[in-house]
């Protein structure tokens, strides 16, 4: 008898799914939404937000939690911080990158502003910076606004600028408790000033830190990373520290700026939302890395999915053992 | 006796020919949900990369057959690359079976926008990825000197993006960003494909090529297809 076999798998195996939720999204509605109807992950606030003023109003109301506080409504971060059997802390990958996909339709799938989807996603990567911190990951790399992003309305730009900003204050004092080191690559010229201020400020505070380093991708582009480096290294030749005869991958890798990092190389990149790119993050940098895409999208991205992620890291260590050697290459 | 026999064969004969009907029907589903992809594929993936892990790319007659599946659905501009050059010695090889098939350093047009009558194939190593990004800057560095006098200033400004995509060409590396990139092999990761050529690329990794299957082939295609690309807006 032949074989029902069908020529088309049935089954994506390829991508992780998330589990299957019970309650139903509310219908999409992206301008009105009133307090009656939120979500119990946010804390309440007084307010109707409407489509004109969505972005102003959710800026001045972000609420204020710290990275040692519980979020309203949770359950107990302290809880959560746990880290499960399955992993093996000598086999956590020393940097991770993140490319933070979904906030906008996790938003419009809940008929909430855009805006709140952003919010939502910064809790999110308040739980994944703890859970590093917890289980000694040493470089987070965060992709939090692409050279490409400018083509989004001015509005969600300025929104999105202003959340970087609001939040990185709210947190500098655990920050600095926790011995965070903050990094920015990226482009910084055409950031508000404000925020290259508060950048510069932030770097040089935690300069010393050694606990965990977060570098946040801003205004970045992996070609224009690449670039500079040429740049760079012109510059090295015309002030004569090179010879123009010396330019190789290995010079021109030293000039990225990713060089801020004792570990340049993200060991595992997780990207949300479903989505199978790199988008012009890390270009240089990802030769080697595993990648995790994850249909989840970026605030609903919590403690189980980042422990699937880990975990699939860690069983193709076990099995392959550390970094590629320096292969015989042709 | 012998109605009971002749019951007997006319039933056998039912049964094979009913079993016959439903193995053309089921050959001619295949045909239709075939034809079907290819309609749905030829035309939205202009360029496909397939990434085999060094070790795995040693079996030709596998690489091979992965190609005739590709050109049977209607792709014909593929990349192959493996990190260690492995496929670029197959090459000879690979021709002398897949005989409709060009180089990419043969076809002088668009290679995206060529007649579809042939495959283009390139292949690429890790020699092609970050060595020629350097090989390119420095190909601008010696140009950018050669208009200026020596040990007068270097014009910074003359590296940009474009520029850097003209200088690789010159250096021999033409093919353009793949739509779509396969990785095969039992690591998730594109093993050093060429940086420059991979911002907006899809990614899937397909698992070993020991176990290649066509289904998860055209699936992988075919869901290509129905992504949106918002390229960041």
């Amino acid at each position: 008898m032949f074989s029902l076999r069908f020529p088309i798998a049935l089954k994506n195996n390829l991508i992780t799914y998330p589990p299957k939720r019970t309650t139903k999204p509310a219908p999409s509605s992206h301008y009105l939404h009133s307090i009656n109807s939120q979500s119990h992950l946010f804390p309440s606030q007084s307010m109707i937000v409407t489509k004109c003023d969505t972005m102003a109003v959710v800026a001045n109301n972000i609420p204020k939690v710290a990275l040692g506080d519980e979020v309203e409504g949770g359950t107990s971060l302290d809880e959560d911080l746990t880290m499960p059997a399955e992993l093996k802390m000598e086999l956590m990958p020393k940097h991770v990158a993140v490319i933070m996909d979904g906030n906008r339709r996790w938003a419009e799938m809940r008929g909430l502003p855009l805006s709140e989807g952003h919010v939502a996603g910064m809790k999110s990567l308040k739980r994944m910076v703890k859970l590093c911190l917890s289980w000694e990951i040493k470089v987070l790399t965060i992709f939090m606004f692409s050279t490409d992003n400018w083509a989004r309305s001015k509005v969600e730009v300025e929104f999105l600028f202003s959340l970087v900003e609001r939040i990185v204050n709210s947190e500098i004092e655990a920050i600095m408790r926790e011995r965070i080191k903050i990094s920015m690559i990226g482009d910084s010229s055409k950031l508000p000033e404000s925020l290259q201020r508060m950048i510069t400020n932030v770097e040089e505070s935690t300069k010393n830190h050694s606990k965990l380093q977060i570098i946040a991708a801003i205004n970045y582009g992996g070609k224009h990373d690449v670039v500079q480096a040429c740049k760079s290294v012109t510059k090295k030749v015309q002030d004569g520290l090179l010879h123009l005869e010396d330019i190789n991958e290995n010079i021109v890798e030293k000039e990225l700026q990713t060089n801020c990092t004792e570990f340049p190389y993200p060991d595992l990149l997780i990207r949300t939302s479903g989505e199978l790119r790199v988008s012009n993050f890390l270009l240089w940098q990802l030769a080697y890395t595993e990648f995790f895409f994850n249909q989840q999208l970026w605030p609903d991205f919590g403690k189980s999915e980042f422990v699937e992620a880990l975990s699939s890291f860690q069983k193709r260590q076990r099995r392959y053992g550390g970094r590629h050697s320096s292969p015989s290459i042709q | 006796m012998d109605f009971r026999d002749g019951a007997h064969n006319l039933y056998h004969i039912i049964v094979a020919i009913g079993y016959l009907g439903l193995q053309l029907l089921w050959y001619f589903m295949q045909i239709i949900v075939s034809v079907w992809y290819h309609i749905s594929i030829v035309g939205k993936l202009r360029y496909l990369a397939v990434v085999i892990e060094s070790e795995e790319a040693h079996q030709t007659s596998k690489v091979i057959k992965l190609l005739q599946w590709l050109d049977s659905v209607g792709v014909k501009n593929v990349c192959l690359y493996d990190m260690n050059g492995v496929l670029k010695k197959s090459k000879d090889t690979i021709f002398q079976i897949m005989k409709n098939a060009k180089s990419i350093e043969e076809v002088n047009e668009d290679v995206t926008h060529h007649a579809p009558d042939h495959m283009t194939l390139e292949f690429v190593s890790y020699v092609d990825g970050k060595e020629a990004v350097a090989k390119a800057a420095n190909l601008i560095f010696v140009e950018n000197f050669k208009r200026h006098d020596i040990g007068g200033e270097l014009d910074h400004q003359i590296l940009l993006e474009s520029h850097l995509n003209q200088a690789l060409q010159i250096v021999g590396c033409k093919g353009p960003e793949p739509d779509l990139l396969l990785v095969y092999g039992p690591v998730r990761s594109h093993l050093g494909f060429p940086p420059w050529r991979i911002r907006y690329t899809e990614i899937v990794h397909m698992g070993s090529l020991n176990f290649m299957r066509y289904g998860s082939l055209i699936k992988a295609i075919y869901n290509f297809t129905k992504v949106r690309h918002n390229y960041g807006t």
